[in-house]
């Protein structure tokens, strides 16, 4: 029998069993990113900082509602919530609204969304290339919008 | 991927780029060295959490776009080869591979909107997979397994990895990373097994390719 080709079993758990954030923290994974917030409210739901969430998924609140870009989402009556004397955001509600998947370890307090489909639409329907955000092996963040007069070629590989 | 550091000293026009991602959780230890093999000059991006295969809804290695200077995309979800490759496991080989690929893009990088390689919008719209809610969701389980990997926690891992390649069965990406990470890797006994059945069942390996010659 050949060696199995492009084996690496010792890098199936090379870490060392590190905190995930400090304690008290919480994490979200959205599109690559790694945010940790130090002040979240959770109550089955995700409630974040009304302030963090441009820092999370690009949205801002303004009168008319979510906000990004151009497109403006109407809150829903449960996602200003109310707690402690303090307004918070509820991020999950509004991910449901917007079906966006996520999936949590709650005890971890790590939560992970994927795309909103929403802004995956222009993609679908124009073929406009889709936003992400990468980091090159320099440490150069790659956008899709810096490559604009360019022609690219996008390319995935892998060593396996 | 010294590959794509020939293509593009070969087209050599200042308006073409290369984005070359390693989809691949071995990170910068496993993708590295491969890179730096080639010397190349085109960007170059480690992709562990298979970010650019979220964007584009590719589910296989390798997969590419061609976007043209409006950010508009000109084709998609193509196995991106530069030649025919054999691969052999003990007495069972495969062939995988193109080698109509290149040729075309060096045409389209030539002609712009005048290629015959040019997709209408509708054509590539149409070529997009169009991804489940679930399919979606696999996506951040996996992101998830990653961070848990990361931070040592192995059954964490293999627990939202397992979930991810559930939701997302489409997924050779997510199948054969979990296997390259495992004693037969991600050519071996499995891997023939999945092929096997995508051979019987008919299904694409890669979405056909459909250049006009």
């Amino acid at each position: 029998m050949a060696k199995a080709m492009m084996a690496n079993p010792e890098l199936r758990n090379p870490f060392k069993t590190t905190p995930v954030h400090p304690e008290g923290s919480t994490t979200v994974l959205y599109q690559g990113k790694k945010i940790v917030l130090a002040e979240t409210g959770t109550s089955g739901s995700l409630l974040v900082r009304p302030d963090d969430l441009p820092a999370i998924n690009g949205f801002e609140l303004k009168p008319e509602g979510a906000c990004y870009n151009d497109l403006c989402i109407p809150l829903a009556a449960n996602m200003l919530v109310e707690a402690d004397g303090r307004e918070w955001f509820n991020l999950t509600a509004f991910a449901d609204l917007l079906e966006q998947p996520w999936v949590a370890d709650t005890q971890a307090r790590v939560w992970s969304f994927a795309e909103m489909p929403t802004k995956r639409e222009s993609t679908m329907v124009n073929a406009m290339a889709p936003d992400f955000e990468v980091t090159d092996r320099q440490g150069n963040v790659v956008r899709m919008a810096d490559l604009k007069g360019k022609k690219a070629l996008i390319v995935t590989w892998s060593s396996w | 991927m010294p590959v794509w550091q020939q293509v593009l000293e070969e087209i050599n026009d200042p308006n073409f780029v290369i984005i070359c991602a390693a989809e691949d959780v071995g990170g910068e230890a496993v993708a590295g060295p491969i890179f730096d093999a080639a010397n190349p000059t085109y960007t170059q991006v480690v992709d562990v959490d298979h970010i650019i295969s979220s964007a584009f809804n590719f589910v296989n290695v390798p997969s590419s776009a061609w976007i043209d200077e409006e950010g508009r995309i000109v084709r998609v979800d193509e196995g991106s080869y530069s030649k025919i490759h054999t691969i052999s496991n003990g007495d069972q080989s495969i062939e995988f591979g193109n080698d109509v690929y290149t040729p075309a893009l060096k045409d389209w990088v030539a002609n712009g909107a005048a290629s015959k390689h040019v997709q209408a919008p509708t054509t590539v719209a149409s070529n997009i997979r169009v991804h489940s809610f679930d399919q979606l969701k696999a996506d951040a389980a996996f992101r998830l397994g990653n961070l848990f990997r990361e931070h040592g926690e192995a059954d964490k891992a293999d627990h939202n990895w397992a979930m991810a390649r559930k939701l997302n069965p489409e997924s050779v990406n997510f199948i054969r990373q979990d296997l390259t990470l495992t004693d037969e890797g991600s050519a071996g006994a499995s891997f023939m097994k999945m092929r096997g059945r995508y051979e019987s069942e008919g299904i694409d390996y890669y979405r056909p390719l459909d250049f006009q010659t």
